[in-house]
């Protein structure tokens, strides 16, 4: 009955980076059902499986524009800005991103500091 | 532009529901991925409120920023342009686009008549609602996906992560593999995860308490991410989630066994996970053993025991050293410290506890810790009259500091008090939960800091001689004290104070008894037998039971009718095996379904297999006893429960809601009630699936299209309600009062009572649904279910007296006889005594209790005859469904019967003497009548209705066994006839007779025993056959006397007035032939039976099936009889062999 059904073990996503993996059952940017949606990258997606909504749908992550690694979508992974970047890119090329976003990674590299050591 | 663009937002009011209409219009149609109405739609415009405050915050600060991101741009870029914008954007950090053509339409061109319309949206405003529609987007993927690190990094913390890989190899590689692991490792809701991953399906994983199974389902499914779909199911005994999409399903260990039962090798599950196999309950231990001896015809199958880790050699041993996986468990460091209870404050066993040693306790937190520390205190007590007594102790000590709120924590609380233990206390106070060991393993609460060991247990045990249910404190084992020691390390490191010595602990056994050796077995060895395991004595346990547990469960089922003499099933007992209640309650199923009281024995076996709704707290209440007055019956407890179900349902019917306030009024737990009409259900469907029931035939949910519409949309609704009560379950947690212990069960009075009613009401009329009531309207029926309950109101006299019978048929031979004192003893000191025990009394929550005048012989009605026997035809007995010893042995949910008629239509053995006026029944109750006429008459009637009545069962299982459709079975006219009969029986037999108990020496030299020679007066006793059809009346070789049928045997018992049958012969005359002629007793019974009234000859003609259809009735009356004499063989009725025996004895002498 439902789409899992058609689900098969390959079809799992994994972060190159923090190992987060879970399925996902669908690459692309038009995800089924999601009507007037349009995603700005391929992406790894899922339904959303906190919603009740069988619409809804959730975007796991995508690879990097530049280096073409598989990333997750979390903060400690990748960030998109016009396009996704892997968090090893960005630091790369810190120097090309705005101010914003390069004070943003510092806010959070310090607040990430303490839980780590 | 500028300008225009102010104008047009002054005009333009975003709080105005008008403006957020017209934008709902263009972003929220039907067809977008947001639609009006939707919880996203509710969220997206407070999310829309947010935004807008934060964008003018940040442009009222910091407006200067983007200038300098240009500057800094063109430095040191000599290696890749990454081709980013020159200007940042926050919408560039979004990775998702909205484009409906209607929105690319308005934003595309200007439409200048919009724009004049000064309450339309304008383009800035469709813009402005269009940005933070896609930062909403953006947000609520960030909140998801958030949701989803951050369990997946709480799977990979839980110790058994690691062994991941590990486990799924062994299980591939193994037929069966024991998880040991610790509280907290994960092990329970982790492992049938992997297996999924792995690829395993169809994974069933076994759990003591049905509660677990509905909690581990629903967090699996969460973590499993498919919170909303069915790939993880329960199944408990009235309630499933399971689909066909079903991957992993937890059940209870009982229903698996009943899966196993049906699919002999389990044919849907290619895994078994049975989960806590080291709680070692009686129904996991019997289902290792099938398991065990499953995995032959199964080698495919995939069989993983998770145990804590204890005694795990025991459990691999038992599968042929099957792997072992030990996993450390999660828990803090916890202080053990032992304070043994000082000799002058241990409590003498008559007395109540002293609460010194605990209050010391308390006061020692208090002292030493500081209130901002949070930490509950989780105290561990034997039983409910010891948490009371420190309860109190407690609540006196807590009032006092205000540091403390006490709450108690046993299985008789109401479900509301139970659940008050998880809210949470407020700040700078601690709760002290007083428990018994339900909360070492079946409940579990976070935030325990501090526990508190008495070291004391009540267990029950089972002493098959009395045939008894003991309740006894014991010591606990070395690992139920870990286990509560470990309660307080869950959340933190702890503390555990043990009020015994360190040398107490190591005295301690290792583990507790396992069930199987404390329990009566009945169940257990039918379930056995119906699922052909052969000899219960030679099963594989894995810790076998008493050989003579089983052996008295077997005799016990003997005496049921359960298992016939070979030990083999019987057609009731097969029958049996497939309800899940006792034995005893199974019967009064069976037997109902066979007279027109189908409907209230229902209720009152439903009733009888789940806990008393009546709550113990409200006993002393004055308002809740007068309230619940009108519900007692003095026939007994069965009629009080199905009186109080009655009025339920009818409540439910007419106030629905209201159901709830009418029990608490009468101290009911409406929970009960619930499960009896669940259980209620599942007997019936049971019932009808074995054809013991006609399926009526109704019109789909009856009623006309607009009715049926109606129950359609209330339905949708109701599964509305009951979907979104499970999302927001187990979310809120309530803050308790400081005065929360203070009412409750404790003060008496009624003042608390009302105190705690309005508190609820209050509660009840805001948004909190009544999630039982909206359960109970999904999965009933009340307009039928009232049509059914209203069959069983207001029972006729009859039917009463029938439904009396059936119980008591059903329950024997649990039956008590009154004391012979007992009418001159007070009312709390009334006694009664069974087969097996003498000194019994009534358990106060009987009605019986509080009314023992009906059991006594009415004084009027009595005639003293000697010391100790009274005369009367009222005498009557008890039957009863629960003997249970806890200081002094109580009789529980009783049912008075008249005893002659009872005893004679239900006892498995009944002696008499020469002339019937002195009867032993099961070898302890004499019973004396005085004229031998009247005995004679009520013991043949007796008979003849017992025949009958085994008949009709015999035909009406046989009916249900083979299915056939045109097998009629029972006809209504048998039935009603019986029933009948049975009635005037039961209602009109005045006879007066005394009734006591044997004494020792009575009992011994009870029989004549056999003679060595069958001497002449039993070689031409009358062959007794055609009396009770199919059996031989033949000279019982243990008792003596003429073993007459399978229950009744004439003439054994050693009696001071033994004559010889010779002597007793009279003169008599048939009423209904021309018979005269000196009889014996059992002459005259015998023709009695065969010589029936003319009306009354078509039953008999019925039981000689093969003759043809005009046979007279005396011809079908004949049969074969071999003369000694004559050396021939003659057709003669039994009543012609008579006559023709007393020629050659007259013609001898």
């Amino acid at each position: 009955m439902e789409q899992s059904a058609a689900e098969t073990p390959q079809n799992t996503f994994s972060c190159q980076l923090c190992g987060l993996s879970t399925s996902f059952t669908y690459y692309g940017q038009k995800p089924p059902n999601t009507r007037a949606v349009v995603l700005l990258e391929e992406c790894f997606v899922v339904k959303d499986p906190f919603s009740p909504d069988k619409e809804k749908f959730l975007v796991l992550g995508s690879t990097c524009s530049l280096c073409n690694m598989c990333v997750c979508v979390g903060p400690d992974c990748s960030l998109f800005y016009t396009k996704r970047f892997c968090i090893q890119c960005v630091n790369k090329h810190l120097d090309q991103f705005p101010q914003q976003i390069l004070a943003e990674l510092a806010k959070k590299k310090q607040s990430s500091k303490p839980g780590v050591s | 532009m500028d300008g225009d663009r102010r104008r047009d937002s002054r005009s333009w009011d975003w709080n105005c529901p008008q403006s957020r209409a017209q934008m709902d219009q263009i972003f929220f149609r039907e067809q977008d991925y947001i639609q009006a109405g939707s919880p996203e739609h509710k969220e997206f415009w407070a999310f829309f409120d947010r935004f807008q405050r934060f964008k003018a915050k940040r442009d009222m600060s910091g407006s200067g920023v983007r200038g300098e991101v240009k500057e800094k741009k063109r430095t040191g870029s000599n290696k890749v342009d990454l081709g980013l914008p020159k200007e940042y954007d926050a919408r560039y950090r979004i990775n998702v686009s909205v484009c409906t053509g209607d929105i690319e339409k308005r934003m595309g061109k200007s439409d200048p008549r919009s724009r004049q319309r000064s309450s339309g949206p304008g383009p800035q405003e469709v813009s402005d609602c269009r940005l933070a529609l896609l930062h909403f987007l953006d947000f609520s993927q960030k909140q998801s996906f958030g949701k989803l690190a951050k369990l997946r990094r709480e799977q990979k913390n839980l110790p058994i992560f690691q062994y991941r890989d590990r486990i799924v190899e062994l299980v591939r590689l193994h037929p069966v593999v024991v998880v040991a692991g610790d509280t907290g490792c994960g092990k329970s809701t982790q492992v049938p995860q992997y297996l999924i991953s792995a690829g395993f399906s169809h994974i069933a994983c076994t759990q003591p308490r049905r509660i677990a199974c509905i909690s581990l389902a629903k967090r699996v499914s969460f973590e499993s991410l498919n919170q909303y779909g069915s790939k993880v199911g329960y199944q408990i005994r009235f309630e499933t989630s399971r689909t066909a999409a079903t991957k992993l399903l937890f059940l209870t260990e009982g229903l698996l066994l009943r899966q196993i039962q049906q699919d002999k090798i389990l044919d849907q599950y290619q895994v078994v996970i049975v989960d806590e196999v080291h709680e070692r309950h009686l129904h996991c231990d019997f289902l290792l053993g099938v398991l065990r001896s499953l995995l032959a015809d199964r080698p495919d199958l995939r069989l993983i025991l998770m145990s804590a880790t204890i005694n795990i050699k025991l459990f691999s041993e038992y599968f042929h050293s099957a792997p072992v996986l030990q996993v450390p468990g999660r828990l803090f460091p916890i202080q053990v410290i032992y304070q043994p209870i000082p000799p002058e404050e241990q409590p003498s066993r008559s007395e109540k506890l002293d609460p010194r040693p605990y209050l010391r306790i308390l006061q020692g937190i208090d002292q030493r810790y500081s209130p901002e520390e949070r930490g509950d205190l989780l105290l561990f007590l034997s039983g409910m009259a010891e948490i009371s007594t420190i309860q109190e102790a407690c609540q006196v000590y807590a009032t006092h500091t205000r540091r403390w709120i006490v709450l108690p924590l046993h299985s008789t609380l109401s479900l509301v008090q139970q659940d008050k233990v998880f809210d949470v206390a407020p700040a700078g106070v601690r709760k002290c939960i007083i428990s018994t060991n339900i909360a070492e393993t079946s409940v579990t609460i976070d935030g325990v800091r501090f526990v508190v060991d008495s070291g004391k247990v009540k267990e029950m045990s089972f002493d098959p001689k009395a045939k008894m249910q003991r309740l006894q404190e014991f010591w606990i084992s070395r690992a139920s004290s870990e286990q509560r020691k470990g309660r307080a390390g869950r959340t933190g490191p702890g503390v555990c104070y043990r009020l015994y010595s360190e040398s107490d602990y190591n005295a301690f056994a290792p583990y507790p008894v396992p069930e199987i050796h404390r329990v009566a077995l009945d169940s257990l060895v039918l379930q056995m037998k119906s699922m052909d395991l052969g000899d219960p004595l030679s099963f594989v346990f894995i810790d076998p039971p008493p050989t003579a547990s089983i052996q008295t469960a077997v005799t016990y089922l003997k005496d049921q009718g359960a298992l016939d003499s070979h030990g083999e099933l019987t057609s009731i007992g097969r029958l049996l095996a497939q309800l899940p209640v006792d034995v005893v309650i199974g019967k009064m199923l069976v037997l109902g379904s066979l007279f027109n009281l189908v409907e209230p024995v229902l209720t009152v076996a439903a009733a009888l297999s789940v806990q008393s709704p009546f709550l113990r707290s409200s006993q002393n209440n004055p308002d809740c006893s007068t309230a619940r007055q009108p519900l007692h019956s003095n026939q007994g407890d069965p009629f009080t429960l199905l009186n109080t179900f009655n009025a339920w349902v009818e409540v439910k019917g007419d106030r629905g809601g209201g159901s709830r306030k009418w029990c608490r009024r009468r101290g009911l737990e409406e929970q009960r009630l619930y499960e009896m009409v669940n259980l209620r259900r599942q007997f019936k469907d049971l019932l009808k699936s074995h054809s013991l029931l006609e399926s009526e035939d109704r019109a789909p949910s009856g009623g006309d299209r607009v009715q049926r519409r109606e129950r359609f949309t209330e339905r949708k609704k109701l599964h509305q309600l009951k979907r979104d009560h499970e999302q927001q379950e187990g979310s809120k947690r309530k803050v308790l009062r400081l005065d929360e212990g203070q009412d409750g069960e404790l003060s008496s009075g009624s003042d608390t009572e009302d105190k705690g009613r309005g508190r609820k009401d209050k509660e009840g009329q805001g948004q909190d649904v009544d999630i039982q009531e909206v359960k109970f309207k999904l999965r009933h029926n009340i307009s039928e279910l009232q049509k059914a309950v209203s069959t069983s109101q207001d029972l006729s006299s009859r039917h009463q007296a029938l439904l009396k019978l059936l119980l008591c048929r059903g329950l024997y031979p649990q039956l008590a006889l009154p004391d012979e004192h007992n009418s001159t003893r007070k009312d709390s000191e009334q006694v009664f005594h069974t087969r097996n025990k003498q000194g019994v009394v009534i358990h106060p929550t009987s009605v019986f209790a509080s009314d023992p005048e009906v059991l006594h012989v009415p004084e009027d009605d009595s005639r003293e005859t000697g010391p100790d026997r009274k005369d009367s035809s009222r005498h009557q007995l008890l039957a009863f469904v629960t003997l249970l010893e806890t200081n002094k042995p109580y009789l529980s949910n009783c049912v008075r019967v008249p005893a002659l008629q009872a005893l004679l239509l239900v006892a498995s053995s009944v002696d008499t003497n020469a002339d019937c006026t002195r009867l032993v029944v099961d070898g302890w109750l004499e019973l004396e009548l005085k004229e031998p006429e009247e005995a004679l008459r009520v013991l043949s009637t007796a008979i003849s209705l017992r025949s009958e009545w085994e008949r009709l069962l015999k035909a009406q299982l046989g009916q249900s066994s083979l299915r056939e459709p045109s097998g009629q079975g029972v006809s209504r006219r048998d039935m009603e006839k019986l029933s009948d009969s049975l009635f005037r029986f039961l209602l009109y037999t005045e006879v007066n007779y005394s009734l006591q108990r044997l004494t020792a020496f009575q009992a011994q030299n009870l029989y004549i025993g056999p003679r060595g020679e069958p001497d002449s007066s039993y070689s031409e006793v009358p062959d007794l056959s055609p009396l009770f059809p199919g059996a031989e009346a033949k000279p019982d070789p243990i008792k003596g006397g003429l073993r007459v049928t399978s229950f009744f045997t004439y003439n054994c018992l050693a009696d001071s007035k033994d004559l010889y049958s010779e002597c007793l012969r009279t003169f008599w005359s048939c009423p209904n032939c021309e018979l005269y002629m000196p009889l014996t007793p059992l002459e005259r019974m015998h023709h009695e039976v065969s010589c029936r009234p003319a009306g009354e000859l078509q039953g008999v003609e019925k039981e000689s099936e093969g003759e043809p259809a005009g046979s007279s009735s005396a011809s079908s009356l004949t049969r074969i009889y071999h003369c000694d004499v004559c050396n021939e063989d003659l057709k003669l009725t039994s009543t012609e062999i008579l006559k023709h025996k007393r020629q050659h004895m007259f013609s001898a002498k």
